[in-house]
């Protein structure tokens, strides 16, 4: 070297010392952990320049080698920047050159229109010769690119020739071994590359056709790749989509098993969480969904542990297929809180159930935002949560709390509620914008109802404290609320609901009229603690109207009946209640708009025993 | 209530026009922070008056914002936002107490306290623990979250920028969005910023609304999360809000102004929100709390304020708000004094309309950025208002006090007082200002004045150039003349031309002018190489009344040197740079424009440059040089005894040559020259002698204006034989004596000889006489000549001398040609004999 230094080195000499120069350069600064953007981008302008000095010259065998690698390396740099269409343009420029110096084929005309065939004679040309390895790692970098940039089908059209490039890279430059300082350094190993590509296409390849619902076929191309030379993470992503490839044949089990081994190869694959957690749900094995949610949600709280990648093309650049990234897209840490603080209270663990809701109460108001991207699903309003809550701490017997948490509701929305409000009919069609639309301006309804079940809960939480006036104040005000609302059919006059006309479900309507019943039944029940029967009487009949499932209306206005000594009409009453079995639909409704499990209950055995003591009918 | 506004200049901060809005900032306790759009920040106190800091920053500041606890400042410029201990500004201030009369602290912000690498941040907002950035990026606006401990990215928004000007913003003044924090009045602060007490005047950027208002505008979610609420105001035009705590949300419009908005803040309690654009949209938005069938809502009144918004800021009710020409001052109170009921709304639109068609002008002028009004603690209910001017002055304006006029006109003495004082200085402000325009109209007068002259000018020196015949007597009003004169200085005799623009037109020439005087030897000296020798002069002058001369004097050549005759071409140019005077400074593409008009050309011959010795003075002017005594007295001696006899016999004088003209064509004309040209008091003496005075007449006058310096003196002559000493220091002498010319008739003519020792002197003169007698006979009156003459004047006879010298010539050549190159010396000399033939034995001229 120090020789060397005081003679003019020759050209091909200066080059070779500026290329690996630069390869030194770059492998240090990585070494040093500073990859940055600006980095990238200088050291590909550097690339970029190197070859065009290179390429000044007319294409000559002796230098083709030096060329090749150069411009390898400064398409790995425009790669990994996702200048897909520079990196392709080198590799164009670098392919008429080649053919060029093997100027055998004259028929390039055709060639040059197809990259397929403009590759094909490429491959042919070098054939053999030494020049063969250089070549092939260009074809690597142009799989690259098809890989990055989805064209699948490309790859697909192309596959022998990339098979037999993988084989011939990994074992030849195996066998060659022999390295000299004076040969041009590569920027990132050619072997390494193909491995990677090898498994991302495999991957890539599954998922594309996972979701074409070909699971069988995307199974045997996945078992395969899982068995590849690969970094962990990506053979995980193997397995989770093997997983999900089981779980679309319907082999629940079987897909448990794969994204159990997934999880095992890569701890971090929190996909491979939910989706084990959605399979739980899917069975109804609520226990372990709770379980598997809670995992999640520490996992997804954790800081992210993902190493910076050391290798310029990275898995994530080349695996960039929407179908892939939404099989592996996980919702966010909130909204997982809030599945998991549902699921507990709806489940029977409550006390863990209101922590979590408190946990994702202070996560709202933190500033510790913890990621929420605008991809994943949006979590329900504020005020939902607050009621959820509320209803959480209610049952966790926590009615202070409760009253607290109305509290914040009503004040407010109390000032925004208008004076009459007009519900209208839900459009089959817009039902589902409809709710989505009301951001700005606030969706007065859905504000109406939110205010009438805080003091729905207030009313709940003082019947449980046994204040009865309390009670039957905030239960009048949620009924006086309700009132506002009319319903308007189309075609038809704005008119006061009633409960045949409650079509679907989880709809406002459904709600309205379930609020109504309940503040009406709570009212009843709040009235009969204080004896006065025949306002009770009155309001549980009502909410019977209003809500004809409520069991425990139905209940009471019995055991109204049966103190005001019409105990026939109460046998009836509690028998026709009976003949209601607990619906299923309890499940798609609020936590808050459920029937409270506290306050004065009727014991059903007393009730019978009754009835069996009154004797049959004369 | 009429605006009257006592405005105090605090600082100057001279700056350029920059592409950055400039703007003050609130910073630590009285100080304020100031930005203008340079790489410079500045901080003022207030109190003290005077420049506490400067701070360096690397790249142009666009915003600056201090921490909550005074204890940070950030900086906010085109590579990212940089962070600085208040500590370190402060003490550095502290540091200097001696000198505390001296200049302000300066700090150079460095690339190590970079906290936020992002690039092209605009505004900054820091809002409890969390800074705001708000950059452009390509065709988005970036909202980013930073923690301020660690500068950790908490969360972005991104908004795609409308284009409601995105061309101008390219080419105009960028103006920066504007960053503002909005709170609901009830909700508790936040706990990050607890340390911020809310009953406290708010710092810069932060607004409590109230809470109805709050929910109607942002939603309940965010009512519900006690989030405050970071809104901003781009130059696309779009209010856009974001809250700061719930996660998930996105940046969503409030309105859009379509306008560039200006300034957004709270008026009133909290109970209205104003958002004020470039071109001056207001828009309000206020709760309407009565109910409505619908229920409540919020409402938007929508207006405009004649007048570009430069920048604004609002108080309690009042909306403050320059149009560069004067600040103006909106009262948006009426609307909220309307009484419940129905149709409330409608009148709250109609007054509202009216407020804003009718602000009220507070006479201040040239304000491009405003900080929000403090009360003043010393006299409250004063309010006052810091402003930046366009040319760079920290203003402090203390408004008039808003008082009933019955309260007014009850003041106190102390009242009355400040509002005469408050008078007076708005007089001067609109004295100042009116003495601005008017001293710009007089200018545009002037320089309109200015230009009729130039062009009157133009159109008469144009006219004297294109003209179809140029009358040869009656020429340009405005034209040069020129003398020639000898002057010694150094012992080295040179020639000095004197040219005299004589401005005999109706017209002033005025400043902007120029004499350009261009000379030129009509034929280069060999030795030049036949390169161009012209040289320019330029003289610029102030101004040149009608009638009046300007002499301009040039150096033309020193004594040895020969390459005459010389041109002298005049002509005049004007600057257009110089019409607009100093504005014409910042105009590149003017200083190289210019108007050209030729006036006349001259030309300097030999006569010209001779020197003409009195007979006395001859054996001393000979030798100028006169270094050497002895050898002066050797040649002074040997001239005195070879050659004081008056033929041709003079060893020196070897050169010679003659031109003959007809005496009476010559004492015809040059009486006619005489009387036109010289003093009517000169001496009628002409008709004695014609040789005398056709030597005068070529000593002293020249043809096309140029006149020899010794045209006063008497030149000394003995008989009709003028000595001189020409350009190459050789002894000349001209000699004219009438002769009989002819065989059978002779015809009495004159003749003037020229000898010389120097070749080129005889040539160089011979050609000077023969051109003016040129002159001189184009001048002649018409006369036809007696042919009959002609033929006896010996015509025959000079043709075959010529045709001989043709022979002779021809010879020559031949003979040169054969014989190579050895006899070019023979050959030079044989055309010299033909040349000094030809020149000796002349063609009479009649």
């Amino acid at each position: 070297m120090s020789i060397k230094t005081f003679q003019p080195l020759p050209l091909l000499e200066r080059w070779v010392q500026e290329n690996n120069e630069l390869v030194n350069k770059w492998k240090e600064q990585v070494g040093g952990g500073d990859q940055s953007q600006t980095h990238l981008r200088c050291c590909s302008s550097e690339f970029h320049k190197l070859l065009r000095k290179i390429q000044g010259i007319p294409p000559l065998a002796d230098h083709t080698q030096l060329e090749l690698t150069v411009v390898y390396n400064a398409c790995v740099f425009f790669t990994a920047q996702s200048q897909f269409s520079e990196a392709e343009l080198l590799l164009k420029q670098f392919t008429e050159r080649v053919l060029q110096v093997h100027s055998s084929s004259p028929e390039d005309d055709p060639a040059a229109s197809d990259p397929h065939l403009l590759w094909r004679t490429v491959l042919k040309s070098v054939g053999n010769t030494a020049l063969a390895p250089c070549v092939l790692r260009l074809l690597c970098l142009q799989w690259a690119i098809w890989l990055s940039t989805c064209q699948l089908k490309t790859i697909q059209e192309f596959q022998n020739e990339l098979m037999s490039v993988f084989e011939r890279l990994s074992t030849e430059v195996l066998d060659k071994g022999r390295k000299s300082s004076d040969d041009p350094l590569l920027v990132m190993d050619p072997r390494k590359l193909v491995e990677l590509l090898q498994i991302c296409t495999y991957i890539a390849q599954g998922s594309e056709s996972l979701s074409e619902g070909q699971s069988s076929e995307a199974l045997t191309a996945l078992h395969t790749a899982s068995s590849l030379p690969a970094p962990r993470t990506l053979i995980a992503y193997t397995h989770l989509l093997s997983g999900s490839c089981l779980a679309h044949m319907g082999r629940p089990q079987m897909a448990l098993q794969c994204y159990m081994k997934a999880l095992e190869t890569d701890r971090c694959c929190v996909c491979a969480l939910y989706r084990s957690m959605l399979i739980y749900r899917q069975l109804g094995n609520t226990q372990a969904e709770i379980q598997a949610l809670r995992l999640l949600q520490s996992t997804l709280m954790l800081p992210s542990a993902t190493e910076p990648p050391t290798d310029l093309l990275s898995p994530s650049l080349l695996l960039r297929s929407k179908s892939l990234s939404s099989m592996l897209s996980v919702p966010s840490a909130l909204f997982i809180l809030h599945n998991l603080a549902l699921k507990c209270v709806l489940h029977g663990r409550v006390s863990e159930g209101v922590e979590y809701y408190l946990d994702l109460l202070a996560a709202l108001q933190s500033e510790d935002q913890h990621g929420m991207h605008a991809g994943s699903p949006p979590l329900p309003r504020l005020p939902e949560l607050y009621l959820q809550a509320g209803a959480a701490l209610l049952m966790a017997q926590r009615p202070a709390d409760c009253l607290a948490l109305c509290d914040e509701v009503i004040t407010t929305t109390l000032e925004l509620l208008p004076e009459r409000v007009v519900l209208e009919e839900p459009d089959e069609e817009c039902e589902a914008g409809s709710r989505a639309l009301s951001g700005g301006g606030e969706d007065r309804v859905g504000m109406l109802l939110w205010t009438a079940a805080a003091y729905l809960l207030q009313g709940h939480c003082n019947t449980h404290l046994k204040d009865w006036k309390q009670a039957v104040t905030h239960y009048a005000r949620c009924f006086n609320l309700l009132v506002k609302v009319r319903f308007k059919k189309k075609g038809f006059q704005p008119q006061i609901p009633s409960a045949d006309m409650v079509g679907k479900q989880g709809t406002d309507l459904c709600v309205l009229q379930r609020l109504k019943g309940l503040s009406l039944a709570g009212r009843g029940i709040s009235f009969t603690q204080t004896d006065q029967l025949r306002e009770a009487l009155r309001d549980l009949q009502l909410s019977l109207q209003a809500f004809p499932e409520c069991a425990t209306a139905g209940l009471w206005c019995g055991e109204v009946l049966w103190r005001l000594g019409r105990t026939r009409e109460a046998a009836a009453c509690w028998e026709y209640t009976w003949s209601f079995t607990s619906q299923s639909s309890e499940e798609s409704l609020s936590v808050y708009l459920q029937e409270p499990q506290s306050g004065p209950q009727l014991d059903s055995m007393e009730l019978r025993r009754r009835i069996q003591e009154l004797g049959p009918l004369l | 209530m009429d605006g009257r506004c006592a405005v105090e200049t605090c600082a100057e901060f001279g700056f350029a026009r920059t592409s950055c809005t400039p703007r003050i900032r609130c910073g630590f306790g009285t100080d304020v922070l100031l930005c203008t759009g340079s790489d410079e920040a500045y901080v003022f106190s207030t109190q003290e008056r005077k420049l506490k800091a400067v701070l360096q920053c690397p790249d142009p500041v666009s915003d600056l914002v201090v921490s909550h606890d005074k204890q940070r400042l950030y900086v906010a410029c085109r590579s990212g936002v940089y962070c600085v201990s208040s500590e370190l500004l402060l003490s550095r201030v502290k540091g200097s107490p001696a000198d505390a009369s001296s200049g302000p602290s300066e700090l150079k912000i460095s690339s190590e306290s970079l906290v936020i690498a992002e690039e092209g941040v605009l505004s900054l907002l820091l809002v409890g623990s969390v800074l705001v950035t708000l950059s452009q990026r390509d065709a988005s606006w970036m909202l980013a979250l930073y923690k301020s401990s660690n500068y950790e990215k908490l969360s972005s928004f991104s908004q795609v920028s409308g284009d409601v000007n995105s061309e101008e913003t390219k080419t105009e003044i960028r103006r920066s969005p504007v960053l503002i924090c909005v709170h609901s009045r009830d909700a508790t602060p936040s706990s990050s910023s607890s340390n911020s007490s809310s009953d406290e005047a708010p710092s810069q950027g932060h607004f409590h609304l109230d809470p109805f208002l709050f929910k109607l505008l942002f939603g309940v979610d965010i009512a519900l999360a006690k989030s405050p609420v970071i809104l901003c105001g781009l130059p696309d035009g779009c209010v856009c809000f974001v809250p700061l705590l719930l996660p998930g949300s996105r940046l969503r419009v409030l309105h859009s102004l379509e306008q560039p908005v200006v300034f957004v803040g709270s008026s009133g309690p909290g109970r209205c929100l104003v958002a004020v654009g470039e071109l001056g949209r207001v828009v309000l938005m206020k709760a309407d709390k009565g109910g409505s069938a619908e229920g409540r809502g919020n409402v938007l009144i929508e207006g405009c304020v004649p007048g570009p918004v430069v920048c604004g800021c609002v108080d309690k009710n009042i909306v403050y708000y320059s149009t560069g020409s004067d600040l103006l001052l909106l009262d948006i109170s009426e609307g909220k004094s309307g009484e419940e009921g129905q149709g409330k709304d409608e009148e709250t639109r109609r007054k509202m309309d009216a407020a804003l068609q009718s602000p009220t002008s507070l006479n201040v002028c040239r304000v491009v950025a405003l900080a929000p009004p403090t009360c003043n603690t010393a006299a409250p209910g004063v309010v006052e208002l810091l402003g930046l001017s366009v040319r760079g002055q920290l203003q402090r304006m203390r408004l008039p006090v808003r008082t009933e006029d019955s309260r007014l006109s009850s003041g106190s003495d102390s009242q009355v007082g400040r509002s005469v004082r408050d008078l007076l200085s708005s007089i001067g402000d609109v004295c100042e200002r009116a003495s601005v325009l008017k001293t710009s109209i007089k200018s545009k007068n002037q320089i309109l004045q200015h230009l009729n002259q130039v062009l009157n000018i133009s159109f008469l020196l144009m006219a004297g150039a294109n003209g179809a015949e140029p009358p040869p007597l009656q020429e340009n009003p405005i034209r040069c003349r020129a003398s020639t004169s000898w002057s010694r200085l150094l012992q080295e005799d040179s020639l000095t031309l004197t040219c005299v623009l004589d401005n005999s037109s109706a017209y002033v020439l005025e400043r902007g002018w120029t004499l350009s005087i261009t000379v030129f030897p009509l034929c280069p000296p060999p030795s030049a190489g036949g390169e161009n020798l012209s040289a320019n002069f330029s003289f610029p002058f102030q101004s040149l009344h009608p009638g009046e001369t300007l002499d301009v004097s040039l150096p033309l050549a020193a004594a040895g040197e020969s390459s005459f005759p010389v041109t002298v071409s005049c002509s005049l140019l004007f600057s257009l740079a110089s019409l607009l005077g100093e504005e014409a400074a910042n105009l590149p593409a003017l200083q190289s424009s210019c108007i050209s008009l030729p006036l006349n050309t001259l030309t300097v011959d030999w006569l010209h440059a001779l020197q003409v010795s009195s007979p006395k003075a001859v054996q001393e002017k000979i030798t100028p040089h006169a270094t050497d005594a002895i050898e002066a007295f050797l040649r002074s001696h040997r001239i005195r005894c070879g050659g004081n006899a008056e033929g041709g016999g003079e060893g020196g004088l070897k050169y010679s040559a003659s031109v003959r003209v007809s005496a009476e064509l010559l004492r015809d004309t040059l009486m006619v020259v005489k009387s036109s040209h010289l003093d009517p008091a000169g001496t009628k003496t002409a008709p004695e002698n014609v040789c005398l005075s056709l030597l005068e007449w070529l000593l002293s006058e020249g043809p096309g204006g140029v006149t020899t310096g010794q045209k006063g003196d008497q030149i000394p002559m003995r008989g009709s034989v003028v000595h001189a000493q020409s350009l190459n220091r050789h002894a000349v002498k001209l000699t004219a004596k009438e002769v009989n010319v002819g065989v059978e008739e002779s015809l009495n003519t004159v003749e003037v000889q020229v000898h010389s020792s120097s070749i080129a002197a005889v040539c160089g003169l011979h050609h000077a006489v023969l051109r003016r007698v040129q002159t001189l006979l184009q001048r002649a009156p018409e006369r036809a000549a007696s042919t009959k003459r002609v033929q006896s004047l010996g015509l025959r006879e000079a043709l075959r001398r010529a045709e001989h010298l043709l022979q002779q010539i021809q010879q020559s050549r031949v003979s040169g040609v054969f014989s190579g190159g050895a006899s070019t010396e023979q050959m030079s000399r044989t055309l010299l004999d033909v040349y000094r033939e030809l020149r000796e034995n002349p063609l009479l001229i009649i």
